[in-house]
């Protein structure tokens, strides 16, 4: 993203370093709020998947799966938001319901009850502080963690 | 030859799923085999059975040559050929934090509605060389999902290039033109390493200079290498089926099938003992050493030998949980 | 001479005296801050006559309408016509737009602008994309009967229109369309393609039709070319410094970066054999306007300024009206907050001003509740209103740049005009800005300035009130959003289905064929067949398709 480290927090075992995938689905092509939270995780040291706007929801199930990410962070500046319940049930039907999703951008108070409701751990609204992201994102993240190194497989 | 067979622990259903190249199954493995532990290395012993058909090519050059984009249309290319192809992309984390935005596929094109593409994002985690000490670990499980091709893509930050080369069938080193002076940047050792040498931004005035300076450097240099300068333009597209028949002409034979994982098996053993070594080697016993020296009580060559042999004695392996 | 030895030489006693108030400043403050603007430029707490003396006013100033045209563009400026009023509108269907358009031009809007929807941005028609999306954030305009219904009952002959419509201009197309219709000539259509700069599109905010670069360059170049032949009243190229500056970049970033664009665009179409006198004079700027009053200010001063000297000496333009610097100015949606949005609308008052002391020739305000939803009829109608207010009622029209002489504004006028051609010479140096986007030199500068910008907000050295100081907690629920009607837009996509299966396919077919015909040769004008083809029923997506196939697929150029 760009070379300026800021508030550089402890290093991360590699046990708890979260895999983050930041994206924006749906229409709007405006990145600086999705580019500043994935330079906040990264400084807290999770590994973030970037990607372009527009993905497509079948893209994200896809990109979610090859990285097997423990967060998915949708940044909504415009409206596409009201989308993401479709992404919701895309990534449920995938297996993929450990995953935590949280929304950042702008989203009317009218239109987050939805998202929560469809299974969306929490909604950041403009003005949200570094902290509130990143311990959301710490906690949630390590939940999903810990739930899918829990699912087993190859011990 | 087989590894004893008490120790192999018998397959299980996710193994069996890795086996049938899976996605999940295999993207979970990958992070098994990141995060290291008991899990990571029964999954590790389990896999030796089941590798050696993928043929490796390291992809490696300084920051700003393309190599993204060009390891896009390298796969473009393997795709039309019909070779399933998964990407390891290694991008550097940060030294302070261990964090890292990875970025690389971004660059590589959508590939995402292609069920013949994996593409895993990996980051260095702070391993000296800018390669993720679990990258062979890793290579096993992409040959054991069955993908035919598996490129890896890492930054040439001076040291990685030459641990790649290690392990990989292939090793293609990529320039542009205009990094500075000629070729500067890619000077320190690159040569020894590269099976194949490609010249990106061909559409670039200054492309044909570079690709000669290349050449006539390869002419001053012995050796049983001979690698291929290929002039590309990833973006426009152009050259990349030159470079897959010159990566199919250099793509090391003989040695047997095993061969491939036996040099992943070789470099990771490597690497983790280098890691271990360097984190053993920051204890007192350097301080202690490091002082004798400075009084001139004992030669550098003693100090060397004494370090090591204490460092060997040393109890405890911070690596143990490592794939 | 510099100001400080004009200073003492003019006034003997001055430096006592500026000796005795640094000493008693020293004493009574308890604390000495530095205080920086965005653009990094160390703020002194007091300018005099020995940071600017006024000894260079013809070469630096001059009067109103004269080069170096720091004061402004025109003799006249307000006094003799103020700015145009252009609310950027869009939402629902293009019924919806036009019963907003009508509303506002009621209440004193001279120009209209269309903000197309979203799903447009993809290359996409209404049909091919998830229907929720459809409308919630500008208005859905696929075809020529669209763009009719949009414009149901405006004068195309009286009011200028703005059409935020990238490369392959889909909308200007539309709209001559419309105008052939009705019969109105071309040479009689007025205003402005909003959103011609394509570079930003690739490395700012990343809203275009998904054209490759490459054919954008191309298509921009055909587009100027076509208007200056056949639509001579309208602004073919508008270079967005906004989408820069909303993107992070400071504002002198923003200005230095809009210039090298400005010139890149300039010697594109002079490539092609254009008289930079015959395209100049219909280039104009498109910037946002921060709540950093003297900076923007400084920054709309100092880039007039460089503006002129560029096109005169660099372009080899010899035509007055090539060297003005027309700009329309957006109030900063970034500086908006969520949080007790009513402020906002003391926060567009105070950018507003910015921008008339800038000397902006139209303005768009944006109305408060813009950092949660779509605007709503109520909000959009005090943001026309808050600039009747500022025109009519407090004076900011009577004198012509009323800040220029400032001690202040003019010094830093001139510390801006450092820092821009600073951007603009790395730019240069970088192969202009073609080739500084491509290697990602400007998405990396940009991303800096970004996060340097969100780390003060964050240190709370930049306060934002009710965000990092003065928050409560009784904002209540955020006004309701406005989404289109779903049954109105559902009868909207059928019948928009109906039409196309409706066409002659081969009438369709024959103008895609000369589209892409037009793509492949080298020297047929592209945006003549989209035009042609627009007329003629062919659709958006069906004629972004066509090029994309032709010319490439456009991803945006990011840096991560």
């Amino acid at each position: 993203m760009n070379e300026i480290s800021s508030l550089p927090s402890p290093a991360v075992a590699d046990a708890v370093r979260l895999r983050v995938l930041v994206t924006k689905i749906g229409f709007d092509g405006h990145d600086r709020g999705s580019r500043l939270v994935a330079a906040f995780l990264r400084d807290a040291g999770h590994e973030v998947i970037y990607t372009p706007p527009w993905q497509q929801i079948a893209d994200v199930v896809t990109l979610a799966t090859q990285e097997d990410v423990d967060v998915i962070g949708v940044s909504s500046l415009a409206t596409d938001h009201l989308i993401v319940p479709d992404l919701m049930a895309a990534l449920a039907d995938a297996d993929l319901g450990h995953v935590a999703v949280v929304v950042g951008g702008i989203v009317p108070d009218q239109e987050i009850p939805p998202l929560l409701a469809a299974g969306v751990r929490a909604v950041f609204g403009p003005g949200s502080s570094r902290e509130d992201i990143v311990d959301a994102v710490d906690a949630w993240g390590a939940e999903a963690r810990t739930a899918k190194l829990a699912q087993g497989g190859f011990a | 030859m087989t590894a004893p067979a008490p120790s192999t622990p018998a397959p299980n259903a996710a193994f069996e799923r890795l086996r049938s190249g899976d996605p999940a199954t295999l993207a979970r493995a990958l992070t098994v085999l990141e995060t290291g532990g008991a899990e990571a290395e029964g999954l590790r012993r389990r896999l030796h059975a089941l590798v050696g058909s993928a043929r490796v090519v390291g992809v490696t050059g300084p920051p700003g040559v393309g190599k993204s984009t060009l390891v896009g249309a390298y796969v473009e290319t393997l795709r039309r050929r019909s070779r399933s192809v998964a990407v390891l992309a290694v991008d550097p984390s940060s030294p302070i934090t261990g964090g890292a935005i990875l970025g690389d596929r971004t660059r590589m094109g959508q590939h995402t509605a292609d069920p013949g593409v994996f593409v895993r994002s990996v980051g260095s985690r702070g391993h000296a060389g800018g390669l993720a000490l679990a990258v062979p670990a890793m290579l096993d499980a992409v040959d054991a999902a069955g993908f035919a091709d598996v490129v890896v893509e890492t930054v040439g930050a001076g040291q990685s290039e030459v641990a790649i080369s290690r392990f990989a069938d292939v090793t293609v080193v990529v320039s542009a033109p205009g990094l500075g002076d000629d070729v500067q940047a890619i000077k320190a050792g690159i040569l020894e390493v590269a099976d194949v040498l490609v010249v990106n931004k061909g559409d670039l005035p200054l492309a044909d200079r570079t690709a000669e300076h290349l050449r006539s450097m390869l002419q001053l240099r012995a050796g049983d290498r001979h690698p291929e300068v290929v002039t590309v333009s990833a973006t426009e597209r152009q050259g990349i089926d030159e470079l897959a028949d010159a990566v199919d002409a250099a793509h090391r034979t003989g040695g047997g099938v095993d061969a491939g994982p036996r040099r992943r098996a070789t470099e990771l053993l490597r690497q983790s003992a280098l890691a271990e070594a360097e984190h053993r080697l920051t204890g007192p016993a350097l301080d202690e050493l490091g002082a004798s020296l400075h009084r001139g009580t004992v030669s550098l060559a003693e100090a060397t030998e004494a370090l090591l042999t204490r460092c060997a004695d040393a109890r405890g392996h911070r690596h143990q949980d490592r794939p | 001479m510099t100001a400080t030895e004009h200073t003492q030489m003019t006034l003997p006693g001055f430096a006592a005296a500026k000796e005795r108030w640094e000493g008693a400043y020293v004493d009574q403050l308890d604390e000495p801050i530095t205080i920086r603007n965005r653009s990094g430029i160390e703020i002194q707490p007091l300018y005099g006559p020995d940071d600017w003396d006024g000894s260079r006013y013809l070469d630096r100033l001059g009067f109103p309408g004269e080069a170096p045209y720091t004061r402004g563009i025109y003799p006249t400026m307000y006094r003799g016509r103020t700015w145009s009023q252009r609310q950027l509108i869009g939402l629902g269907t293009p019924q919806d737009y036009n019963e907003r358009i009508r509303f506002l031009i009621d209440n004193g809007s001279t120009a209209v602008s269309l903000l197309p929807c979203n799903s447009g941005f993809r290359g996409l028609d209404c049909d091919e994309v998830p229907f929720p999306l459809l409308g919630t954030c500008g208005t859905v305009v696929n075809s020529v009967g669209h763009m009719d219904d949009a414009l149901d009952g405006v004068s195309l002959t009286d009011i200028s229109t703005a059409m935020n419509d990238p490369t392959p201009f889909t909308l200007l197309a539309f709209l001559l369309g419309v105008a052939k219709r009705r019969g109105v000539p071309f040479e009689r259509i007025t205003g402005t393609s909003n959103q011609s700069d394509y570079i930003s599109h690739y490395v700012a905010n990343h809203m275009f039709y998904r054209l490759s670069q490459p054919g954008s360059r191309r298509l921009l170049v055909d587009h100027v070319e076509y208007c200056r032949q056949v639509v001579p009243n309208w602004n073919p190229v508008s270079v967005v410094g906004q989408h820069m500056q909303q993107a992070g970049a400071t504002p002198a970033e923003t200005m230095g970066l809009t210039l090298s664009t400005a010139i890149q665009y300039a010697e594109d179409c002079m490539a092609r054999g254009m008289d930079p006198d015959d395209i100049l004079p219909r280039f104009t700027f498109f910037f946002d306007i921060s709540i950093s009053l003297f900076e923007e200010v400084a920054k709309f001063r100092a880039g007039r300024r460089i503006w002129a000297r560029v096109v005169e000496d660099r372009l080899g333009a010899r035509d007055p009206r090539s060297r003005r610097f027309k700009f329309h100015g957006q109030t900063s949606g970034v500086d908006l907050t969520a949080q007790q949005p009513l402020n906002n609308i003391a926060r567009v008052a105070t950018q507003a001003i910015a921008g008339i002391f800038g000397g902006l020739q139209s303005m768009h305000t944006d109305a408060y509740d813009e950092a949660i939803t779509c605007p709503t009829e109520d909000s959009a109608r005090i943001a026309v209103a808050t600039q009747n207010i500022l025109r009519e009622e407090a004076h900011l029209c009577d004198v012509i740049d009323p800040l220029g002489g400032s001690y202040y504004v003019e010094t830093l006028t001139d510390q801006m005009e450092d820092e821009i051609l600073a951007v603009m010479d790395t730019i240069d140096s970088a192969g202009g800005m073609y080739e500084a986007v491509g290697s990602g030199l400007v998405q990396q500068l940009i991303g800096r300035s970004a996060l340097a910008a969100q780390n003060r907000i964050d240190s709370g050295e930049e306060k934002i009130v009710g965000v990092n100081c003065y928050q409560d907690d009784g904002d209540g629920e955020s006004p309701p959003p406005m989404r289109p009607d779903a049954e109105r837009m559902r009868r909207f996509v059928d019948d928009f289905a109906d039409f196309k299966a409706g066409r002659s396919r081969d009438e369709v077919d024959r103008r895609l064929t000369g589209l892409r015909r037009a793509a492949r040769s080298d020297d047929e004008n592209i945006f003549a067949r989209v035009v042609d083809a627009a007329g003629a029923g062919v659709t958006h997506g069906e004629i972004v398709a066509a090029l994309r196939d032709e010319l490439g697929f456009g991803d945006p150029l990011i840096v991560a």
